[in-house]
């Protein structure tokens, strides 16, 4: 992650409170990442979003409408490839989990410094989620509701022992590099465990809206 | 809101007067089927025939004039009071001195009923003691089944009557309730998009002062205090809103209040977690105790995470720090000594909540894992 890649990360900026917006897209300029777009609003973003082709977006949850997990949705439809680094200033716990189901692959606090927000744009760009321990903490109660539920679906994700115990530590505050020393395993694996529980969260939730669509009737592609 | 007024008691009344409605049919029906059947003891017939119409055509004309509340003028109930009366006082005459059932019946009920729905206890009262006075008045020898009569009609006038008054009170009650829901609803909303706004300015104040230093920094550290405490705020609102009564608490809300800033980070399972307080209470209480000596043994800033986890039987709760870890055999030492270490106490009162404890201790850092058994709380719907 400390090696820039060839050409600089393109990433759009998605945040209604301009001073905001200009600080953010000034930062990631100075660091040498390419600005391609920046929006204020969730329809702007997504007009912009398939001639700006970013690979990270970084978005604002409260935006008006449509609302950031709305454009995590529709952009992560649109490109599958996108990485969705969520910034919010609240930290709403049922907004960013919304996301991360939508397909938001980070989450970030606004307070968090220029440098976190710069290893976090290129983390997410590698592919790497971009998990605080609340979120992580959000993910396993998300997994354990999902079980606790009295009539199971043999659908249902469900993690195993280990990812649980990656995510539980992630969610202590251990870094993957400490979790991968504590659990002997390599940097590489503990980032897959991480990855593999957001994209089961992603799955069921994709499933969840298909099953809701159908039984209301509804046309789904 | 009076319940007298209220859109919700006059939306009662409306379903009331229409049953009402349909009542009056059925008791009309009843009336003129009777009338018919004993047609014979009629001693003026073309009188009686003359009652039977007018009553029919009155239980058309209230049907009609009942539907709409601002026809419910004194003058109709009065009306239809005297009429009903009328009927009562008028048997004598149509059947003879010594009738046995009364001219209109049961009918007279939609007169009661109606006075019942208005004016509520003191209406039913009022018009069941006229009927009843009116009926007595009007018999040469009174007998059993007469008195039951005139007994019920005071007594069910008056028991419909306390009914809907109830029931509208109720209704206005559970208006007002919603009412302030929905408006405790839309503040909420309201402040999220200001506390938002809020948040973003501090935050950036913060980040910018950080980068210029100076005085700068100073007010960045400021606007930083503030965040948090705003921070802190909202979530101890939205605390307020999932506690049911006073003996349950959101044990994840109040464990959230211990966040600081750099130091303290707290993860929780984003839903309300419920538990009896004494329980709620004594889990922070551990659970600052253990961040505490955080501070004691490895330094004033050091870094620790608290982190929650929510099963249907037990909550486990988690508290990390990276610091060197507490060093082999001190606790040992420590007690032996008989000194019965921070760590002891820890221990006791988890175990008292019928807990268990794990110490976990390395170069990695120290690593406290409870669990505390959860009752099964009875449904808060």
């Amino acid at each position: 992650m400390s090696e820039e890649p060839a050409a600089p990360i393109r990433v759009m900026v998605v945040d209604d409170h301009p001073m905001w917006r200009d600080a953010v897209e000034r930062d990631l300029a100075a660091a040498g990442l390419d600005v391609v777009a920046v929006a204020a609003d969730g329809r702007s973003a997504l007009a912009r979003f398939p001639a700006a082709r970013p690979q990270v977006v970084v978005l604002d949850l409260q935006i008006p409408a449509p609302d950031g997990v709305e454009v995590t949705t529709e952009m992560v439809r649109q490109d599958p490839e996108v990485r969705v680094l969520i910034l919010s200033a609240s930290g709403e716990h049922t907004d960013v989990l919304a996301a991360v189901k939508a397909g938001a692959t980070g989450y970030l606090v606004k307070s968090a410094s220029r440098e976190e927000l710069l290893d976090a744009v290129r983390r997410v760009a590698a592919g790497d989620p971009v998990f605080t321990p609340g979120l992580a903490g959000l993910v396993l109660g998300e997994f354990q509701r999902i079980s606790d539920d009295p009539s199971p679906d043999p659908d249902d994700p469900r993690l195993t022992d280990r990812e649980t115990e990656v995510l539980k530590m992630v969610a202590k505050g251990m870094s993957y590099r400490q979790i991968a020393d504590r659990l002997v395993l390599s940097h590489r694996t503990v980032q897959n465990h991480v990855q593999n529980t957001l994209g089961k969260l992603q799955m069921h939730n994709r499933v969840e809206l298909t099953r809701y669509a159908i039984e209301r009737g509804l046309d789904v592609e | 809101m009076s319940s007298w007024t209220s859109p919700a008691s006059i939306a009662i009344k409306d379903r009331m007067f229409r049953a009402l409605a349909v009542l009056r049919w059925v008791l009309l029906l009843n009336t003129v089927a009777l009338s018919i059947y004993r047609a014979d003891s009629f001693q003026r017939p073309v009188a009686g025939a003359a009652c039977v119409v007018a009553m029919v055509l009155w239980t058309g004309f209230t049907t009609w004039a009942y539907a709409e509340p601002r026809r419910r003028t004194f003058r109709l109930l009065a009306a239809d009071l005297a009429l009903a009366i009328a009927m009562l006082l008028v048997t004598p005459l149509v059947k003879g001195d010594g009738f046995s059932a009364s001219l209109p019946g049961y009918w007279v009920m939609g007169a009661l009923f109606a006075w019942a729905v208005h004016y509520r206890a003191l209406g039913g009262l009022v018009a069941g003691t006229l009927l009843a006075a009116a009926d007595l008045s009007q018999r040469q020898d009174i007998g059993q089944s007469d008195y039951g009569n005139a007994f019920l009609l005071i007594v069910g006038g008056l028991i419909v009557g306390f009914m809907c008054d109830s029931l509208q009170q109720m209704a206005t009650e559970r208006d007002v309730a919603e009412r302030s829901a929905a408006m405790a609803a839309e503040r909420a909303r309201l402040a999220r998009v200001v506390h938002d706004g809020v948040l973003q300015v501090l935050a950036l104040v913060q980040r910018r002062g950080r980068e210029l230093g100076g005085e700068a920094a100073e007010l960045g550290r400021l606007a930083g205090e503030q965040e948090r405490v705003l921070r802190e705020l909202i979530r101890a609102q939205e605390a307020v809103t999932t506690v049911h009564g006073d003996e349950i608490v959101d044990l994840a809300s109040e464990l959230a209040r211990l966040e600081r800033g750099e130091t303290v980070t707290v993860a929780t399972p984003g839903t309300a977690v419920e538990l009896p307080a004494a329980t709620a209470y004594e889990v922070v209480a551990v659970a600052r105790a253990c961040l505490d000596n955080v501070r004691r043994h490895v330094c004033e800033d050091a870094p620790a995470w608290v982190l929650l986890q929510a099963f249907p039987d037990r909550v486990e709760l988690s508290v990390r720090d990276d610091g060197p870890g507490i060093p082999a055999g001190r606790l040992e030492e420590a007690a032996a000594q008989g000194r019965l270490g921070v760590s002891e106490s820890i221990r006791g009162r988890i175990a008292d909540l019928g807990g268990t404890s794990e110490l976990v201790t390395g170069p990695f850092g120290t690593e406290w894992e409870f669990a505390i058994p959860r009752p099964v709380l009875g449904s808060s719907a």
